[in-house]
């Protein structure tokens, strides 16, 4: 075996992995830091239930090779909120019925924060929030839930920035 | 009764497993892992027909971190199935489509068993294959040589490769076709479709010392799963455990074995947890699609448009096993005759090998393959007379007691009024509001799926109540539905109820996660269990309150005689002293209504349960040069009898008509002489965000009498109109009808391009 050192922070926190060369990161994230709400499915970047935030960027982490983010800030959907305290995605798409199976999920509301942080402050149309969603499939909800979840959670956040 | 009389049914609260889903706790069966654990994977046939001469697997267990590796030869020699004993495991003296599993290979990482199975030597001797259906049904080659020895269903023919066959007759079609003043003849043809879940089908297995296997994995339905794994395994029912983590999807893909027995036989083989977990290249050529099918339909009128008679054969196309085929093929007939009154039918159904994936119980199985083909053959008909497509269907849909197909009757029916809302919210009045631009309108009914459902409820010293159940919650907010009911039972919050997970061995058994049955049958067993409470706690409270039974309700959490009261919580402390605590088993099963069974022949369905209507609305506009579609607005109306959760409802009806959007236009596994030419998801096309309208929900409410509050079956029909609707929306626009799923945009602009000629 060919392994070497990782080192990358997930949530805020420092890992030190011993990773093999061939190593994606959603399967540093599943097998070696227990980071179990990033899901595997397609394995080709085809269907974005893998989606982590690199550096706040939305990636799909299923085809990252783990070698590749050394130093590199993670942040999965554990990392944005918890049950005592959810982020405002996490509570608008419970409010707004965006979950049925769930299993995209994660990857659904870390590519919206993504899109909503790059474009902070602004409340995007149906359209464009259908624009950013759309790597990830969703096979439950036929999408309508996931935008009204990520409109409210746009003006939410739109309007505790502009308290601020 | 409806929401305005209920206090937690009704309303649209959110889901109880919610929370765990948008923070990534919510434990799914991929999540799923043990000490020790061995990771599986399946060798699967590189030929579609082909004899077996010999498997070496010499030098895959040679490689350092095999630790098992099995074939045919290695387990018991059972064949299983639903309506035909026709599946193996492993392919045996024969493989009979590529995918279908040859060997399987458990190690101590995912690499080296991939490793092992390129090292896995198979030697083949070619058959001639069969892929055609129609084919199939002429053909001499028999993919299944000993088919007449295997147990089945009771089956009219065995001839060739005919794996099922049913038939519905009533009156005297002949004869009314002869005396029509007009008789119309179309076929039509539908694609195989992949159910699309986001989790594959997984399982990790483990033997124990008492000789249980326990297997964790996303099937919707654990009893199912258990009685064939037993079967499998050779072993008593009691000795395998199977239990549901949590499930990412399924839509019927997900109901009968899919790699449950691969990890529970590695698991004995090795000693060792064995985890196998499907790619999406097998998911997309080996698990259970929608099948394929063809449908011939023939059907007379008189000058008025009324129906006189419909004749018809759907043909099924099972792949290498029957699967859910036999009975898929056999519920076309029901949806063939359409939520119409049509004087005399004569329809056939036929399931068919050929050398292909078996298929499975795609949502609304055969639902939207014959409803395809009836009510555009109606929007066809209806041109010819120079009628309106409405005016059409509202002059032939069934009315209260009318007759049903089966010669059961038809009750709660709303059928015309969804047919009308749906038409008010598209704008019927304007058909082709711009060249190039078309609404369609669609309507079917469906069924209820019967089958018993058992709850345990207990009440907790802190007054909450757990509710057991064996019926798995896979993401339609079924169970959440089923837990409004027993709060509204038994004056709680919904956030007082605790659902369990499902466990074959700690919980009653439920028929299962499918045919729209889940909240509508738990729902019923809970108000059984309700009442059983209330019984035990009123008991309790008349030693308590010395105050009579009689007088005593339910209210807020306490039980209330007159100006005298005691708090459930109270109760259920006083019942854990006073032996064995607060605790109530509900059970319910909905009898078939009466029909007549001279109708039907051997049919596994003869006749539906509570029966729901619905209509779908679909305006769209076609690009004149390429054939794209473009759906502008998309409306449904379906009856639910009474709307537990609204939201989830919508959600049911979003998220159908989404698949059935697919269905419509994009999706399809393609073969090309027997090989799957688009195992991915990137080439087989399931609508993204992009490609969905915004659906517009209009919910009627009906009642059953059946029903928990009055509820009918909600989850599969959205998908069942999406196919017919869009094609005599595309038929408005373009004035030609593609007869063939999925419309695809070429498929489109070949159909315009013959009209223009």
């Amino acid at each position: 075996m060919n392994r070497k050192i990782l080192n990358i922070v997930v949530n805020g926190e420092s890992h030190q992995v011993l990773i093999e060369p061939h190593w994606t990161l959603l399967q540093v994230l599943r097998n070696e830091i227990g980071m179990m709400g990033t899901k595997e499915n397609c394995l080709e970047a085809e269907c974005g239930v893998c989606t982590v935030l690199l550096d706040g960027k939305a990636i799909n982490s299923c085809i990252l090779l783990a070698g590749q983010v050394e130093g590199c800030s993670i942040t999965t959907i554990e990392g944005i909120g918890d049950p005592e305290h959810l982020h405002p995605l996490q509570e608008a798409f419970i409010e707004c019925g965006a979950v049925q199976c769930g299993y995209c999920i994660p990857g659904m509301i870390l590519t919206a924060k993504s899109f909503l942080d790059e474009n902070p402050g602004c409340r995007p149309s149906r359209d464009e929030i259908r624009e950013a969603i759309a790597g990830t499939l969703c096979r439950c909800t036929g999408y309508r839930k996931i935008i009204d979840a990520v409109a409210t959670a746009a003006d939410r956040i739109a309007l505790s920035g502009a308290k601020q | 009764m409806s929401a305005h009389t209920h206090r937690v049914a009704g309303h649209r609260l959110p889901r109880r497993d919610g929370v765990g889903k948008v923070t990534g706790k919510h434990v799914y069966a991929a999540d799923f892992k043990l000490p020790g654990m061995l990771y599986g994977r399946v060798l699967r046939s590189t030929r579609a027909h082909a004899l077996i001469k010999k498997i070496d697997t010499s030098q895959a267990a040679a490689i350092a971190g095999v630790r098992g590796i099995i074939t045919s030869a290695d387990i018991p020699q059972i064949r299983y199935g639903t309506a035909v004993r026709d599946t193996t495991v492993f392919a045996t003296d024969r493989a009979l489509f590529i995918g279908h599993a040859i060997a399987a290979v458990a190690a101590t990482s995912l690499e080296i068993a991939e490793r092992a199975l390129a090292a896995i030597e198979v030697e083949y001797e070619d058959l001639p294959p069969l892929f055609d259906p129609e084919d199939a049904l002429e053909s001499d080659i028999r993919i299944h040589p000993d088919w007449e020895t295997y147990k089945a269903l009771p089956i009219i023919s065995r001839n060739r490769n005919i794996a099922g066959q049913a038939r519905i007759r009533v009156g005297d079609a002949e004869a009314a076709f002869a005396k029509a003043y007009k008789v119309y003849e179309h076929r039509f043809s539908t694609a195989l479709q992949h159910p699309g879940y986001t989790e594959p089908r997984v399982a990790t297995a483990d033997w124990d010392a008492n000789g249980i296997v326990t297997v964790w994995c996303n099937t919707q339905l654990p009893f199912d799963t258990q009685t064939t794994l037993a079967e499998i395994l050779d072993l008593p029912a009691a000795r395998v455990r199977v239990t549901v983590p949590g499930i990412g999807g399924g839509f019927g893909g997900k109901l009968r074995i899919g790699v449950e027995h691969f990890a529970a036989l590695l698991a004995r083989k090795t000693a060792r947890p064995v985890k196998v977990m499907s790619t999406s290249e097998e998911e997309l050529t080996a698990a259970l699609p929608r099948q394929a099918s063809i449908v011939l339909l023939k059907t007379a009128v008189n000058k008025q448009g009324h129906l006189l008679a419909r004749s018809g054969r759907i043909i099924v196309d099972c792949g290498a096993y029957a699967g859910s085929g036999p009975g898929t093929a056999a519920i076309a007939l029901q949806v063939m005759a359409g939520p119409y009154k049509t004087g005399a039918l004569a329809f056939e159904s036929i399931a068919v090998y050929t050398n292909k994936v078996h298929s499975g119980s795609f949502r609304a199985p055969a639902g939207p393959m014959a409803n395809f083909a009836m009510e555009c053959q109606i929007d066809m008909i209806a041109k010819d007379l120079g009628l309106d497509p409405l005016e059409m269907r509202l002059r032939n849909v069934v009315k209260e007691g009318d007759p049903g197909p089966s010669g059961e009757i038809h009750r709660s029916v709303s059928i015309e009024e969804c047919l009308r809302k749906a038409a008010d919210a598209i704008g019927w009045h304007d058909r082709n509001p711009e060249p190039g631009r078309g609404k369609g309108i669609a309507c079917s009914w469906w069924m209820t799926t019967g089958g018993s459902s058992g709850v345990y409820v207990k009440i907790n010293p802190d007054g909450s109540a757990t509710l057991v159940s064996g019926a798995v919650e896979i993401g339609t907010g079924a169970i959440t539905g089923a837990a409004q009911i027993l709060a509204e039972e038994l004056s709680l919050d919904l956030t007082d109820v605790n659902v369990t997970g499902v466990d074959t061995q700690a919980a009653p058994f439920d028929y299962g996660a499918q045919g729209s049955r889940t909240t509508f049958s738990v729902g019923n067993a809970c108000l059984a269990a309700a009442a059983e409470l209330r019984r035990q706690m009123f008991e309790l409270a008349a030693e308590q309150l010395e105050a009579p039974i009689e007088d005593m309700k339910l209210q807020d959490k306490h039980v209330v005689a007159g100006n005298k009261s005691i708090s459930i919580a109270e109760l259920a402390r006083i019942s854990r002293l006073a032996g064995g605590g607060l605790i109530a088993h509900g059970t319910a099963i909905s009898p078939a209504p009466a029909y007549d069974p001279t109708r039907v022949q051997n049919h596994p369905l003869p006749v539906w349960n509570t029966p729901s209507y619905h209509a779908h609305a679909v305006d769209l506009s076609v690009d004149q040069a390429t054939g794209k579609v473009t759906i502008n607005r998309y409306v449904v109306a379906q009856d639910v009898g009474y709307a537990i959760n609204p939201t989830y409802i919508e959600g049911q009806i979003e998220g159908g008509v989404a698949q059935g959007i697919g269905q419509a236009l994009s999706e399809e596994i393609v073969y090309q002489d027997g090989r799957v030419m688009n195992a991915n998801l990137t080439d087989y096309k399931m609508p993204t965000a992009m490609d969905v309208p915004e659906i517009e929900s209009i919910i009627v409410e009906c009642p059953s009498a059946a029903g928990p509050y009055g509820a009918k079956g909600v989850g599969e029909p959205p998908c069942i109109e999406p196919p017919a609707a869009i094609g005599n929306a595309i038929a408005a626009a373009t004035g030609c009808w593609p007869n063939s799923l999925p419309m695809t945009a070429e498929k489109i602009a070949a159909a315009m391009q013959v009209q223009h000629s």
